[in-house]
């Protein structure tokens, strides 16, 4: 018996995004983009075709056997953009989960417990709130040395501040709610309400913000590998490439142009699939 | 008498400590529920109906709220000298609650099914198939139709809403049932539809129930003793029949003058004078006295003990130490 009213939240959400044209467009192009990202490890050879210096082909421009040109290195430019979108989703995503994890979890238990515990959570957080991001990243992957899942550790502790403030207020609003006097009532222990009853109304913002977050985290990855302390060379991680093309900017545009774009799109798609999802879960955009 | 009572509550007191002052909500309760039977707890907003029945699951919101002294015995246990474990055992399983708003009392995420199951998972160790098997039948038990367990709960009414509630509370069969003003947030009919269904569920399930409303109506309905509060005390005390028949207390004579009645129509109601007191800031003596139209210059002094008027009947009202005094004379 299925009609217009039974449908359950995650149903009628997905519903109400497929209206929204720019979430359709962000979503479609970011689902191209994982399996891309898939696809090349099977198309390409990681040391043949991705990283092995071929001088003779040097700084070619877009042509029919290098679609997107190649670099100073003679690298075939096509190859390394579709292999890189690894290196942006896994970072990107990576980091947004471990964030998301430990962010939710602080968040909950300074929402929850109030007092004390919540101030001394609270002002850690603040700490880190005050130094920007991309200086945080910095210092911490000079500590530990550059690698990829260094730059993913750097990055998850701004997200985590950021989830730890939203599952926070989120967890202080429902806390209230009677229906979570109601789950005491029946003898629920206190985390089995938090996790059963308190989280699962809080994750429509939360929602949200991975999806912002997780574009945020890409350009922040990008900006580090542009910096040279991200993903390390020869990578073909898309700032990192970003900035191999800053030489050749005048005779080889198109090595700064393409990655560019690159990730221009995959944040934009990003944030529009951020924004539909914010009026889908919205209910009062209910028709 | 003594033996046949499932709750005892003795001398309860409970402050909430602020940072405007303490509010003293309930001061020195005792009464008795008795096996199978319904106890109406009847009284003005404030009166501290609801910080009662709190304290009996030991749910006293705190950090400001604190029992002060006192014992809750639920078949003898003392509730309030129990440790968390043995809390979360006996919540649910033998003291269950209905709540005044089914509009808020569900979770919105998850469906009816769910949350009746989670109850038999939690006390009764089922697995989640045989939990949402039992959580069928149980909603069918309430009137509503087993296809309905997979249903969210705005896709209810609120009458429907209230009966999967009272389906949560009846789960595992408690001993005891709490209701806090279970009707008040529905329509008359509705009211009337879900205390029938409470009051057949409970003598089907001898299960005794606290009733706390300050619809006298309901009162007269379905509860076998009645219990007037006021200012966090009990004022009269005794069965439906006594206390409506005999009246005793100025307070709640002044709660039926307040009713409209049949006989007397046309005429108006008669309200009680002036507002419930501030439970920071309780009157000296018998909390009523600024309101009572028989006080005397000795209420204001003496806080008056409950005072037996003959059959389960007690009243706490110092008019009757003389003999002669009948309630009647002082309205206007």
């Amino acid at each position: 018996m299925v009609n217009a009213k039974s449908r359950s939240m995650g149903q009628e959400t997905f519903r109400r995004l497929l209206k929204n044209k720019g979430a359709v467009c962000g979503m479609v192009f970011l689902v191209l983009l994982v399996l891309i990202s898939i696809a090349a490890g099977f198309v390409y050879n990681y040391d043949t075709d991705i990283i092995a210096i071929n001088m003779s082909q040097a700084l070619q421009p877009p042509n029919a056997n290098h679609w997107f040109g190649t670099d100073a290195l003679g690298r075939d430019i096509f190859a390394r953009m579709l292999y890189g979108a690894r290196y942006s989703l896994i970072i990107g995503v990576g980091s947004v989960a471990i964030g998301l994890v430990i962010g939710v979890t602080l968040g909950a238990i300074a929402g929850f417990y109030g007092g004390f515990v919540d101030q001394m959570i609270m002002r850690t957080v603040d700490v880190f709130y005050s130094i920007p991001n991309i200086m945080i990243a910095v210092v911490i992957v000079s500590l530990l040395g550059t690698s990829t899942m260094n730059l993913l550790i750097a990055l998850c502790f701004t997200c985590a501040t950021s989830f730890t403030r939203i599952a926070r207020a989120s967890v202080m609003t429902i806390r209230d709610q009677e229906f979570v006097e109601a789950a005491y009532e029946i003898g629920l222990p206190t985390w089995k309400i938090i996790l059963k009853h308190i989280l699962p109304n809080c994750l429509s913002p939360i929602i949200v913000q991975v999806t912002l977050l997780i574009g945020t985290t890409i350009i922040a990855a990008s900006s580090l590998s542009f910096l040279g302390i991200g993903v390390p060379l020869p990578a073909p991680e898309w700032g990192a490439m970003l900035s191999e093309g800053r030489q050749h900017i005048r005779d080889a545009a198109y090595m700064c142009i393409i990655p560019g774009l690159a990730i221009m799109f995959t944040v934009l798609a990003l944030n529009l699939l951020g924004d539909g999802l914010r009026d889908a879960l919205d209910p009062k955009m209910k028709r | 008498m003594e033996n046949s009572s499932i709750l005892k509550v003795k001398d309860l007191v409970v402050h909430y400590e602020t940072d405007d002052g303490c509010v003293n909500a309930v001061n020195g309760l005792t009464f008795d529920v008795g096996v199978k039977k319904t106890l109406g707890l009847v009284g003005e907003t404030g009166a501290g109906k609801t910080t009662s029945a709190l304290s009996i699951l030991n749910l006293i919101p705190g950090p400001a709220g604190k029992i002060k002294q006192g014992e809750i015995l639920l078949d003898g246990h003392d509730i309030l000298k129990m440790n968390q474990s043995e809390l979360e055992k006996m919540r649910g399983n033998d003291v269950a609650m209905i709540f005044q708003d089914p509009m808020t009392a569900l979770n919105p995420v998850m469906t009816v099914g769910e949350q009746i199951a989670q109850v038999f998972e939690l006390h009764q160790k089922a697995s989640k198939r045989e939990a949402f098997a039992e959580a069928k039948k149980m909603l069918k038990m309430v009137g509503i139709a087993e296809s309905r367990a997979n249903d969210y709960p705005h896709q209810f009414s609120g009458g429907m809403r209230q009966r999967v509630v009272i389906a949560i509370a009846l789960a595992c069969n408690p001993k005891l049932l709490l209701a806090d003003e279970p009707t008040t947030a529905l329509d008359v009919t509705i009211q009337a539809q879900v205390l029938e269904l409470m009051s057949n569920l409970i003598h089907d399930r001898s299960m005794s129930m606290i009733l706390i409303t300050h619809d006298l109506g309901v009162v007269a309905e379905i509860c076998d003793d009645v219990a007037v509060m006021y200012a966090g005390r009990i004022v009269e005390i005794g069965s439906a029949g006594e206390v409506f028949n005999e009246t005793a207390h100025p307070y709640t004579e002044g709660l039926f003058n307040s009713l409209p009645n049949l006989k007397q129509q046309g005429e108006e109601l008669v309200p009680i004078k002036g507002m419930m007191p501030d439970p920071s800031n309780l009157p000296s003596g018998c909390a009523f006295h600024p309101r009572c139209p028989y006080a005397t210059e000795n209420c204001a002094k003496e806080q008056p003990g409950l005072r037996h008027v003959g059959g389960n009947h007690f009243v706490a009202c110092d008019a009757y130490n003389d003999a002669a005094f009948t309630l009647g004379g002082g309205v206007n």
